[in-house]
């Protein structure tokens, strides 16, 4: 029997600093073990725990898509303003060659059937981008855009030092195949693009909206699903939104964050009622949080 | 199998129970009654009620070691530390705590992922339930019959074992037990022995200890009703000070926390009992707190054990032993506020 306690070896084999502020870096890990890497099967929108021995492990999101194979990679903002992130802080401090752990993957996955044939709209805000980044990766890829409608990208930060994967977003606005609408609340003198909250930006642009930038290509909100994560604020403004829009809580579908340390349904310390987020979730639709108790 | 040891030789059976592997039975310590390791086969009492810690330790031990490690440039060098138990026997288990180790089966056992830990020790301890002598008065915090629980319950027990004037009457439940008592080489018991054992048994199921009607899906949905009722949790947990001994004396506690001990380069990545009472369980490195409030961490263990356990492994995860409540050091008692919680 596996045990589900103990990591499987990778090495950091490229880090990227994502933002100006030099907080977010995003660590691409390869498995020691040809074997490990076989059995970490994941979909987008799933977890892992990094494991630093003698500092401990945090839970973190999957950036990479399961599309992108030889490696791993993980968005990881150094926490730390009001306590100490000691794992995040010793991953910050981290060189190319080091050697960590993974254990997962750990959680449910963006719900890709449900997904299939409808039109998506991803709405991110700040570095909480990540899960979405493996997503859209996924969705994009040739064997599988065909599976799904038209795709929107709605993505936010505050200024334009702080968007993540900057490339990728480059590249993403010049494909035809899906609708970028990248925003940030304020811009500076290079910033050429759009400024603006992100729930903003939805109301304008996303499907069913009649915006003055909508056209006939802008898809009805009838067999649309938004698929949404960001801090908190964000969100509280962001779904009145999309009911305005007329989406059903169905169809609007959020990742939560609780503290964790198995992420495997048994430490006891992430259930938002009778759920663990880390193991019944992360990911869950409005209608199915409107179940549960607001303890999160 | 129906086996008999005379109390005289108590300390020979205790004796053969040890050559069998790592025992676990009650001791009297300064102030309370213990389970513990036994070294000496005559410190092993069986005149106790019940102990003051429960026996969930023998599978869940407070403190496990999973990985030693020692740190190197650009990483560490690491073991899991094994998983590897020998053949063990935990003598003089009440049934409220027999029963305690079937619904923590469900949780370390289920949902789809097994924990290799509890898997191992519980697959490799037998069990030797004790129930309560109906001659003795039930201790007032006490409260296992609401919770379905009788006192001569088997649920749980691999061997339960009886006290009849000078003899231990012992029949074995389950194949576990049967091996065990068959390796003991113990005499027969008689049929008027038999008799007497059955008898005891009936007599366990009269009523004893607190009661109070409570129905697994009535008492879970009436939580879930009054959840925002602010009033009623702050008045409940108006005098807890948070202190999570109610959590560490519980047979159906099992939160815990993982973190890493490092003393110069060396170290292991341990885990340890932790509880939901206290504030820095769902503190997030944000900041942010889900439950910072002690009527909020208060609300989520009943609410834990009588609503959330209900809806994920269909029962209530109390056994009614009467621990937290004689533990408390503000004399909350739970059994009152579900009976308050049921007439809100």
């Amino acid at each position: 029997m596996q045990n589900p306690y103990i990591p499987m070896p990778v090495e950091v084999v490229k880090i990227v600093t994502e933002v100006d502020s030099k907080d977010i870096k995003t660590f691409r890990l390869a498995f020691v073990n040809k074997e490990d890497e076989e059995r970490f099967r994941y979909l987008p929108g799933q977890f892992a725990e990094l494991s630093i021995l003698g500092k401990g492990e945090c839970p973190i999101g999957i950036a990479s898509s399961p599309t992108e194979t030889g490696y791993i990679e993980f968005t990881v903002q150094r926490a730390g303003t009001l306590v100490a992130g000691m794992v995040t802080t010793a991953l910050h401090d981290l060189d190319v060659g080091a050697r960590i752990g993974v254990r997962g993957p750990l959680g449910n996955a963006w719900p890709l059937e449900y997904l299939e044939g409808k039109d998506v709209v991803v709405v991110g805000g700040g570095f909480a981008f990540t899960t979405l980044r493996s997503l859209i990766h996924y969705m994009l890829h040739e064997k599988n855009r065909s599976r799904f409608g038209d795709i929107s990208v709605i993505y936010g930060a505050r200024t334009p030092g702080l968007l993540c994967y900057k490339d990728e977003l480059t590249a993403w606005e010049c494909r035809k195949d899906l609708r970028m609408f990248v925003t940030v609340d304020k811009g500076d003198d290079a910033w050429k693009g759009r400024t603006g909250f992100v729930p903003a930006v939805c109301r304008e642009v996303a499907p069913g909206a009649d915006g003055p930038t909508c056209s006939e290509f802008t898809p009805s909100a009838e067999n649309a699903v938004a698929v949404i994560c960001g801090p908190p604020i964000m969100i509280r403004y962001t779904l009145p939104v999309f009911f305005e829009l007329g989406f059903s809580k169905e169809n609007i579908i959020t990742s939560l964050e609780m503290r964790m340390k198995c992420g495997i349904g048994k430490c006891g310390r992430c259930n938002v009622g009778e759920k663990y987020v880390c193991k019944d979730g992360p990911i869950f639709s409005v209608a199915e949080l409107d179940k549960l108790t607001r303890e999160y | 199998m129906f086996k008999k040891v005379t109390l005289e030789k108590r300390i020979d059976f205790v004796s053969a129970l040890m050559e069998k592997g790592p025992l676990f039975a009650p001791v009297k310590g300064e102030k309370d009654f213990e389970f513990q390791r036994i070294t000496d086969p005559s410190v092993v009492t069986l005149d106790f009620y019940n102990t003051s810690m429960s026996p969930k330790f023998v599978f869940f031990p407070q403190s496990e070691d999973l990985i030693r490690y020692r740190l190197v440039k650009n990483g560490a060098e690491s073991a899991p530390v094994p998983i590897d138990t020998p053949p063990s026997v935990i003598l003089g288990v009440r049934p409220c705590d027999a029963k305690s180790f079937e619904i923590m089966d469900r949780h370390f056992l289920g949902a789809g992922v097994i924990d290799p830990y509890w898997k191992e020790r519980r697959d490799k301890t037998t069990v030797i339930g004790y129930p309560f002598d109906p001659r003795t008065q039930p201790d007032p915090a006490d409260f296992y019959n609401a919770l379905g629980i009788r006192a001569a319950d088997t649920a749980g027990s691999d061997v339960l074992m009886i006290r009849r004037d000078g003899d231990l009457l012992l029949k074995s439940l389950t194949e576990k037990g049967s091996g065990l008592l068959t390796d003991l080489a113990l005499s027969d018991g008689s049929a008027d022995d038999e008799r007497a054992f059955e008898e005891i048994l009936r007599e366990g199921n009269d009523l004893r200890s607190r009661f109070l009607e409570i129905q697994d899906s009535e008492i879970a949905g009436k939580l879930s009703r009054i959840f925002e009722d602010k009033d009623f949790w702050e008045k409940t947990a108006e005098a807890c000070i948070g202190c999570g001994i109610c959590t560490f004396v519980c047979p159906t506690c099992y939160c815990f926390d993982i973190s890493d001990e490092t003393l110069f380069n060396e170290g292991m990545r341990k885990r340890f009992w932790d509880a939901c009472m206290f504030t820095d369980f769902t503190l997030e490195a944000s900041g942010h707190n889900p439950r910072p409030k002690i009527f909020q961490r208060y609300r989520q263990k009943v609410c834990h054990k009588y609503a959330y356990h209900v809806g994920k492994y269909g029962c209530i995860s109390c056994v009614g032993c009467g621990r937290c409540t004689r533990a408390c050091p503000v004399n909350i008692d739970i059994f009152s506020v579900i009976e308050k919680a049921l007439k809100r």
